[in-house]
């Protein structure tokens, strides 16, 4: 027993360093697409302190809308141009009809009122959109579909084309949202937002505006990880799931930090899938990934109850 | 003057009501899902479904003169919701039509007590089978147990000594069915089982069973899938290279719409199934003329030449049959849920009867009896050619000797944790 | 006027704070009450006991469960459906492993199981607090149900993984299992949980309720009077899920007949949450009006359209009422964000000083 998790594994990752390789390359594209969604998540909660559970079937309702309209002929790039539109209006009304009469509710009253909203768009998306599995339009976007094979050591490595460019296009958005963050008014705002919204808000800063706005951002995330996801296993509203997968990330990088989504993402996508690899599924029978992230996230909070990343948790009476 | 107007709407609310309840019927619900993970592989089948019975309903006023109501009612393949249904229509339904291996497993140990047949075709519990223990349920015309069987059969015994057979399925009650048959034949043959499941949340993204696959190298996939696990399983496939005409799915993993997502890789995927679309059969004809031309058709052009929604036409001749018998026995086109009963034990769907169908060729004859609730029809290797599934084989049949045995034992089994349950002799 | 509460007074403090203060509201339990147990077992259909009745007890009884620990105790808890299912899977071992056992007790003994995996999962609540402890608790509801699929002991080697309600006699009626009368298996239900609402209230009006509120309210405040926070939280968790356990063991076995592990996993929990929060955090009336809305709207819903003679397909049937469970949430959180039990606070008081405005 005690060769199999302390022995055996490792063994088996040095007789097979090609195999090894393949495994964190799986890890690494989940765990990009786990920080997508993370970061939305962040985003949201930072400016307006609102845990937004709806950010996972904001991610189905943007591929399904890319798709849907590619299927009524409207070309691919134009599809893409009036999704972020129909982003943009559903970040207005959410901003309209939800959270503004909230404001200043209990966290678990907003948090509750975005599992509502998340119910509504899955019975929303299913009207308009059917409940069929839809086939993302990549070749359509210029995606490219082919593979990149390697030999190391003798071995096999296949890193997926798109997969290549979901990792690409997720990190220059990471980059843009960080630029935009630092070096833009609009971005500076959010954060102050974040930081004091008393003191925000006397400056001058609109909190409506300002929200609409992260909603919006929020939006772009969910369409990037959509089109990335959807190439990989097609459009559905099985979708959903995956962002529960965020929360653990969350968890571990913290609910404020743009870095800690970003490498709490990284680390669960690649701890998860070694652990059902080489531990998982020899020993436990698999299907560890289910609950891997969130034990591992709770074993951290032990140590840190704010997270690797989180702000100080500082508790006066 | 006033009184008068309320008892015009009232007439009226009755005409509206009169529609459905008094004019003569049969109410025949099916547990349908259009919505939910599962719905991409429901929803041709489901329309199929509908369409056989809306053609009947155009084409020959019903069954015996009397128009099926065939209502839908919606679980999204939940459980919880399947039984809300069950509850709701099992008043006046002659039969119940689960759609999923979990609701037949909740309603089962109901059916003895309502008195109302399940028909399950190519799903639910295999020992099902046994008839004189299960006397309300039918899983006509294949088990799963059939369909594990057959695979192997195909893949040929000599092929399968000292091989590695990787078993991927889904999590939930589902993908294990076939496990107790698989584990058994494994020991007999001497090949090793590799389980593999893959859970609710994983179906789309399977890349850690994939990679274990690619890990232990086995020599055939055998795959138990559904609903958006296929397209999942499918892409991984291609993407880690297996061959794959080494991989065959069950007849619920055959689903045209899963596979045009590969494409030309797809080449070579295989898949059992009891059903296959023959387009230029007299029933198509039919189906076009009484129901599409109507535009009383949910389906489009490219779903119905599919393997699945001809599997939906196939499933609701067995009940239109299983009515047909049932009204010839009693005497009534007004049949109750134990005719029905009657009616489906004694189904004989030979070659001639199919021929009059208009669906030679869409499904093997097949007769079942009191004891044999299945029939055992036996299938037919599908392969996917780039384009659409391809027949390969001829008709597979599956090992009697083997699964009877251990179908008694199973519902032997399930009889004796279910005290009292009644068990007939079938005299 | 029907609420007019002139002539009665109270002459002592003990009075006042009596669970009935005002007499009409013994009036009006006694009226529910006699509703519950005579009216509607009489009048109610095989349907309605099955899709309406049943099923509301056991979820008010499960949302009670999470009001302890969330709305008396602060700690917010997603894993509530995981703690349900090792109620169930515990009084399924204990009816195969000793068929004797009386099934009713088996139900409440079931309960003990689940306070003990409650308190393991609690323990980090000592350290992690709000959405993070929110988090926590999903390990527990995606590890347990897990631990359902893989553990095959638990549903007794199963070929199929789901657990079977056999039949259950007690007192020469079957009590559960598919020859029971729905009847019944209505009076099991109310009688359990009309026992554990009685205790709920006392507990929550008690010493220990007052101990959970202020660790709520502000726990280092509480900790520096004196209330020892690892006992009331962890009081919190085992009681809350010893009633979770319960409901959960009533959910299968006087309600579903069978479970698979999925049936615990989140969407159950979310579900009661929303029973929780929509009838009001802090309540115990809550539970109830919560139950009643989020478990009969949408077969409510679901019957209308048919008894209307609409023709509208089931499936668009059933995504309108997804739609309109997700609207009705934002709606009620808009309208009354304390939930329908502080709505009813709110009517009985306008209904006392009927008619003046104020």
């Amino acid at each position: 027993m005690l060769n199999q998790i302390f022995v055996a594994p490792f063994v088996d990752m040095f007789a097979a360093p090609d195999f090894l390789l393949q495994v964190l390359w799986e890890g690494l594209v989940s765990g990009i697409l786990y920080a997508l969604i993370a970061l939305g998540f962040v985003l949201i909660f930072r400016s307006s302190r609102i845990f937004n559970f709806a950010q996972g079937i904001m991610v189905v309702f943007a591929a399904l809308t890319l798709v849907g309209l590619y299927e009524m002929g409207v070309p691919a790039w134009v599809s893409v141009v009036l999704t972020l539109g129909v982003m943009f209006i559903l970040a207005v009304s959410i901003e309209k009809i939800v959270l503004r009469p909230l404001v200043g509710q209990p966290d678990i009253i907003l948090f509750m009122a975005t599992i509502g909203i998340t119910l509504f768009l899955i019975g929303l998306g299913e009207i308009i959109f059917g409940g069929e599995n839809k086939v993302m339009i990549t070749e359509a976007l210029g995606i490219p579909t082919g593979s990149v094979v390697f030999e190391p050591w003798g071995g096999l490595l296949i890193l997926e084309e798109k997969d290549i460019t979901a990792v690409g296009v997720a990190g220059m958005l990471v980059v843009a949202l960080l630029l935009f963050l630092n070096k833009t008014r609009m971005g500076r705002a959010i954060r102050a937002l974040g930081d004091d919204p008393q003191a925000a808000l006397s400056v001058g800063i609109s909190l409506q505006t300002i929200w609409v706005l992260v909603w919006f951002i929020a939006g772009i995330i969910a369409l990037v990880t959509g089109v990335a996801w959807g190439a990989r296993a097609g459009v559905s509203f099985a979708l959903e799931v995956i962002a529960y997968k965020a929360l653990p990330v969350l968890m571990l990088g913290g609910l404020e930090s743009i870095t800690g989504a970003i490498i709490g993402g990284l680390m669960i996508g690649m701890l998860e899938k070694l652990f059902e690899i080489y531990w998982g599924q020899p020993i436990l029978g698999g299907n560890t990934e289910t609950w891997f992230a969130f034990v591992l996230a709770l074993i951290v909070l032990l140590f840190r109850p704010q997270g690797l990343f989180g702000e100080k948790i500082i508790e006066r009476v | 003057m006033r009184h008068f107007t309320r008892l015009a709407a009232l007439a009226a609310f009755g005409a509206v009501l009169g529609t459905g309840t008094v004019a003569q019927e049969l109410y025949a619900p099916n547990l349908a899902y259009r919505t939910g993970p599962f719905a991409a592989t429901g929803i041709p089948l489901m329309n199929g479904q509908r369409d056989y019975m809306t053609m009947l309903n155009a084409r020959d006023g019903g069954i015996g003169g009397v128009a099926i109501n065939f209502e839908e009612c919606e679980t999204g393949y939940s459980t919880e919701k399947g039984v809300e249904c069950y509850e709701k229509t099992k008043g006046q339904a002659i039969v119940t039509q689960p759609w999923s291996t979990g609701i037949t497993l909740q309603v089962l140990p109901k059916s003895n007590v309502d008195q109302i047949p399940i028909l399950a075709p190519g799903y639910g519990f295999s020992p099902m089978a046994d008839g004189k223990v299960f006397q309300w349920a039918f899983n006509t015309p294949a088990s799963y147990w059939d369909a594990a069987s057959m695979m192997l059969e195909y893949i040929g015994e000599e092929n399968l000594k000292g091989k590695k057979v990787a078993f991927l399925h889904l999590d939930h009650p589902f993908g294990k069915e076939p496990l107790p048959l698989m584990e058994k034949k494994a020991a007999d043959i001497g090949f090793e089982l590799l389980p593999i499941p893959v859970g609710l949340k994983e179906m789309q993204n399977q890349s850690a069973q994939w990679l274990q696959i690619r890990r232990e190298r086995p020599d055939y996939v055998i795959m138990w899938g559904w609903g958006a696990m296929n397209a999942g399983a499918i892409t991984e496939a291609v993407k880690t290279r297996f061959p794959m005409d080494k991989m065959i799915g069950v007849w619920w993993a055959g689903h045209d719409a899963d596979l045009k997502i590969v494409g030309e890789d797809g080449k070579g995927y295989k898949s059992i199934s009891f059903s296959y679309p023959v387009l230029d059969a007299p029933l198509m004809a039919d189906i076009q003329k009484y129901v599409v031309d109507e535009g009383k058709t949910l389906s489009n052009e490219e779903e119905m030449q599919g393997v699945f929604y001809s599997r939906g036409l196939v499933i609701s001749m067995i009940l239109a049959e299983g009515i047909k018998v049932a009204q010839e026995h009693a005497g009534t086109a007004e049949i109750s849920p134990s005719d029905l009963r009657w009616g489906l034990e004694n189904l004989n769907i030979t070659e001639a009867r199919l021929a009059e169908l208009g669906m030679t060729g869409m499904v093997p004859p097949f007769q079942t009896t009191c004891a044999n609730h299945t029939g055992h029809s036996g299938g037919w290797m599908l392969e996917w050619d780039g384009e659409k599934f391809q027949k390969v084989s001829d008709l597979l049949q599956a090992e009697a000797e083997v699964i009877a045995p251990l179908e008694a034992q199973m519902a032997a089994e399930y009889a004796a944790a279910n005290e009292p349950w009644p068990v007939s002799a079938c005299n | 006027m029907l609420y007019r509460t002139a002539g009665q007074f109270k002459t002592s403090y003990k009075a006042d704070q009596a669970l009935f203060p005002v007499k009409q509201d013994a009036i009006l339990l006694g009226v529910i009450l006699v509703f519950a147990w005579v009216v509607f077992p009489l009048a109610a259909s095989e349907f309605t006991f099955q899709t309406l009745l049943i099923p509301i007890l056991i979820y008010a009884l499960a949302a009670m469960g999470l009001n302890i620990l969330t709305g008396y105790a602060g700690q917010l808890s997603l894993g509530t459906a995981a703690f349900m299912g090792v109620g169930a899977y515990a009084c399924y071992k204990m009816v195969t492993l000793m068929p004797w056992m009386n099934p009713i007790v088996a139900i409440l003994l079931s309960g003990v199981f689940s306070a003990g995996v409650g308190v393991a999962f609690g323990i980090p609540s000592l350290r992690i607090k709000g959405f993070y402890l929110a988090i926590a608790t999903l390990a527990a509801q995606f590890f347990l149900v897990w631990l359902f699929e893989k553990w095959a002991w638990l549903y007794n080697y199963n070929a199929s993984g789901a657990i079977q309600v056999p039949n259950l006699e007690m007192f020469g009626v079957y009590v559960a299992g598919p020859q029971a009368d729905s009847l019944v298996q209505y009076y099991v239900v109310l009688a359990i949980v009309s026992v554990m609402t009685m205790l709920c209230i006392n507990l929550t009006r008690g010493t220990l309720g007052r101990t959970w509120k202020a660790t709520r309210d502000v726990d280092i405040a509480a900790e520096l009077i004196g209330i020892n926070l690892m006992k009331s939280k962890l009081t919190a968790f085992m009681v809350s899920s010893y009633i979770v356990g319960v409901a959960g063991a009533l959910f299968v076995f006087m309600w579903r007949g069978a479970a698979e592990p999925n049936l615990f996993d989140i969407p159950l929990s979310f579900r009661i949450l929303f029973i929780a929060i929509i009838g009001g955090l802090g309540s115990i009336l809550g539970n109830y009006l919560g139950a009643i809305l989020i478990v009969g709207l949408p077969v409510v819903l679901g019957t209308l359209p048919a008894a209307l003679g609409v023709p509208i397909a089931s499936s668009m049937v059933e995504h309108i009422n997804v739609m309109m469970v997700g609207a009705l949430i934002i709606f009620f959180l808009i309208i009354e964000p304390h939930g329908l039990a502080q709505l009813w606070r709110l009517i009985r008081e306008k209904l006392i000083i009927w008619p003046f405005p104020h």
